[in-house]
């Protein structure tokens, strides 16, 4: 669309009044996007491009021309055009974000059986992503306490649904919910006991953890046994019975390094298990486990190779649309948004080394394009009846809202690791100091109205809820 | 009033119905009357732990309405074993499944129980084949068929001819190239022959010159460098067919510029080439990495310890 000659929408409906001011808006889109035009970067594609033509090359030019008409804020489908902020690119559309978020809070209807097994996460994404947004979900304690309830097993531990069996992910995402809601009801819910006996009994001799007994054993197992053992201040030893428990003095820590160490694979990134793909959801879960085993430049500098990991990171931010991919030659999602997008700030933590003020190689600015990813998010990846979605064509779900506005948070501000004490810190307590500078960075293209809330870096929840949690059960044990 | 409820097979069980909890719960899934009450037997049957023929009738049965149930996964292996089931036409039928529900994830873990059992890899090549023919980057299925070739002890029986084939048909399959690694370099730690390093370093270099904006073979080979023990510098005449800091607007691959820049600096005055070629990548030919490549820019600064 020229500045000149503007798109005027008549609705046969519409009043003449409203059809004024509708066009008035269009005007002034069109002049803010005369004065913010939008970087070459985002719009052309990647300088060198090889003349074969596979699978992967077919399927990453229709992607890009999907976005292309985004990114350029040229879409003629959406109607009226969505507002725009002083950059010249769509709000955050909160209203309707929230809206989508409550509706996957209420019924659904037969053909989301699929999701019989996983409604905690649905818990978990819509509650998380409606509290990032600022909303407060309080209101949804009692509703929480009540679904979750029949979820719980005597023998420890959550299920996906009542009579499921136990599952770490389940476990995590119920945990994790009841954590945003807060308060004594949700918090006690939990049986402590039995879930620290439950954990002891996916913990493998190999130093990882199994999902649920009998199942596989993944970075995510990992991941989500350390937020749950830090969260609830469940004991690091493990309990008789634990298949890990082989000699007796071992804990949930014993070989968990090792094992994480072993999952980095030849190209930098971090598979699911030794020897797999490196993927940006493992590298994430990965990162923030060795966060909560202990400082993040004693662990993750110890287990990992921190400059193959960062090239690796790095090379996962696509161009022109300016998100991450999940994995080598794979395409833009927004959900990588958050899992290779808040791997950031974990690893430029243990890249600045103990003296986490000396940051004498670390540029002031940042490691990565957030302007990039904050066009991608704000450009692409909206969906006009709310809610965000992976790219352009696909439908938004709770699980990439959630992690999109977790995304954008890591671009809009910098999170850094700052201890209280210097030496040793108490035995998983270092996931506790992280701290916050909110100072906008120069030409990252959102204003004060399209900011959410904070999000702790390491569980992915509305700050200051993580600390709230573990402070509960500070002093409480598990007889 | 259902299938269930009506056959004399099942009068003896009492169904469980779904505790929600309460009059208001959340995400609560309306579902099928059909899913319900199947659900409400298996419910019922698994609180007696029962090992019986119609208890794996009734996995099967839900699995068809809900593949994405682990527990029912778990439960059915459990029975199998239990009743001595048949395992080749467990696996017959899990083909199918496998086929009809392309992102089930749940049932290659299953899949892996059984075959642990059958205690034979047979036929399960020929099936991955055909599972690759629709999504040849499946994470799970190449996570099962890592495992098979450690289970079954497979590495050298047909695997790197087959991600040869996969690599023929897209050379930027990058889960290709992991599980080539995999197969050249996975199986213990100890020292890959010589001439096993050399064939690796021409396969990546091959595939490089067929498309040398492609990052796969280029991590691949700088892999097989690190891991031969052999300096960066060794890449240098090869990169260099494709990129040039004399030449600066003739460069074919930005993987060609980041790796000269990596052995420039390494140089004892090598500092102002690699800035030159990290201005490149910075400025022309991969800029939304601007950030990282004038990080790496800074280091050159650094006393020797620099990465
Ligand atoms: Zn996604």
């Amino acid at each position: 669309m020229s500045p000149t000659a503007p798109n005027y929408r008549r609705h046969n409906d519409s009043a003449d009044a409203s059809f004024e001011i509708e066009l008035i808006r269009e005007l002034a889109v069109d002049q803010t996007k005369a004065a913010f035009a939008v970087p070459a970067l985002f719009t052309n594609p990647p300088p060198i491009q090889d003349g074969l033509e596979t699978q992967t090359s077919k399927a990453r030019s229709d992607t890009m021309q999907k976005c292309l008409p985004f990114l350029l804020n040229d879409d003629t489908s959406d109607s009226p055009i969505p507002k725009q902020n002083s950059f010249g690119i769509p709000s955050l559309r909160k209203k309707d974000h929230v809206n989508f978020l409550h509706g996957n809070l209420a019924d659904f209807p037969a053909p989301f059986v699929a999701m019989d097994a996983s409604r905690p996460w649905l818990f978990y994404w819509s509650l998380a992503g409606l509290s990032f947004l600022g909303e407060d979900v309080s209101e949804y304690r009692e509703r929480l306490v009540q679904t979750v309830k029949p979820l719980q097993n005597a023998t420890g531990g959550f299920g996906g649904g009542h009579g499921q069996l136990s599952h770490i992910a389940s476990s995590y995402a119920c945990v994790l919910s009841l954590a945003i809601v807060g308060g004594k009801e949700a918090l006690e819910l939990v049986d402590r006991k039995a879930m620290w006996q439950w954990l002891g009994s996916v913990k493998q001799r190999d130093g990882g953890f199994q999902v649920t007994h009998g199942g596989e054993e993944d970075m995510r197992g990992a991941y989500c046994a350390m937020t749950i053992i830090s969260l609830l201040n469940l004991p690091l030893a493990l309990p008789s019975g634990s298949p890990a428990r082989v000699k007796g003095d071992e804990t949930f820590l014993t070989g968990l390094m090792g094992w994480i160490s072993h999952c980095q694979s030849f190209e930098g990134g971090i598979g699911a298990a030794p020897g797999n793909e490196a993927h940006g959801g493992y590298a994430f879960c990965a990162l923030a486990c060795l966060c909560i085993i202990g400082e993040p430049h004693e662990t993750i500098n110890r287990c990992l190779d921190v400059p193959l990991l960062l090239s690796w990171l790095s090379a996962q931010q696509t161009t022109p649309e300016g998100g991450f991919a999940g994995r080598t030659n794979k395409l833009v999602d927004a959900c990588y948004s958050h899992w290779i997008g808040g791997c950031w700030a974990l690893l430029e933590a243990a890249m600045r080394g103990a003296n986490q003020s000396s940051s004498e190689c670390l540029p002031p600015g940042s490691l990565w394009s957030r302007e990039g990813l904050t066009r991608y998010l704000l450009c692409c990846c909206q969906a006009k009846s709310g809610g965000l979605r992976d790219k352009p064509g696909a439908r938004p779900d709770a699980y990439h809202t959630c992690y999109s506005l977790a995304g954008l948070n890591a671009a809009q501000n910098h999170y850094y690791y700052s201890p209280d004490t210097k030496g040793n810190p108490a035995p998983l307590s270092a996931s506790f100091n992280w701290r916050v500078d909110a100072t906008k960075e120069e030409g990252v293209p959102f204003d004060e109205d399209d900011r959410i809330r904070l999000v702790h870096p390491v569980y992915v929840l509305p700050w200051g809820t993580a600390e709230q949690t573990r402070d509960f059960f500070k002093d409480k044990d598990v007889d | 009033m259902g299938l269930y409820s009506e056959s004399p097979d099942w009068a003896d069980i009492e169904p469980i119905p779904q505790d929600e909890g309460g009059p208001n719960p959340l995400a609560a899934i309306h579902y099928s009357e059909e899913y319900s009450e199947a659900m409400g037997y298996l419910r019922a049957v698994m609180a007696r732990n029962e090992m019986s023929s119609r208890a794996l009738a009734l996995t099967e049965d839900i699995i068809d309405m809900n593949p994405a149930h682990y527990t029912i996964w778990l439960y059915r292996a459990e029975i199998l074993f239990a009743i001595k089931a048949d395992l080749h036409q467990e696996l017959e039928w899990l083909n199918e499944t496998a086929l009809a529900h392309q992102k089930n994830y749940q049932i290659w873990n299953h899949r892996q129980t059984v075959v642990d059992r059958v205690g034979s890899p047979a036929g399960e090549a020929e099936f991955i084949a055909r599972m690759f023919e629709k999504d040849a980057k499946n994470y799970h299925v190449w996570s099962y068929r890592q495992w098979l070739v450690r289970r079954f002890d497979l590495w050298e029986k047909g695997e790197l001819e087959d991600v040869e084939l996969l690599l023929k048909h897209d050379i930027r399959n990058n889960s290709a190239w992991n599980h080539r690694w995999f197969i050249v370099f996975g199986r213990d730690d100890s020292a890959v022959a010589g001439d096993v390093i050399q064939r690796e370093m021409d396969y990546a270099k091959d595939a490089i010159r067929l498309a040398p904006q492609n990052q796969s073979p280029w991590n691949y080979l700088k892999g097989v460098t690190r891991r031969a023990g052999n300096p960066m510098s060794s890449l240098k005449d090869f990169a260099s067919e494709f990129a040039s800091i004399e030449r600066p607007n003739e460069v074919r691959s930005s993987y060609a510029l980041d790796l000269l820049a990596e052995i420039y600096s390494q140089e004892s005055d090598g500092k102002l080439d690699a800035a030159v070629a990290l201005d490149l990548l910075a400025k022309h030919y991969d800029p939304i990495r601007a950030n990282y490549w004038n990080y790496r820019k800074a280091l050159l600064e650094q006393p020797a310890t620099a990465a």
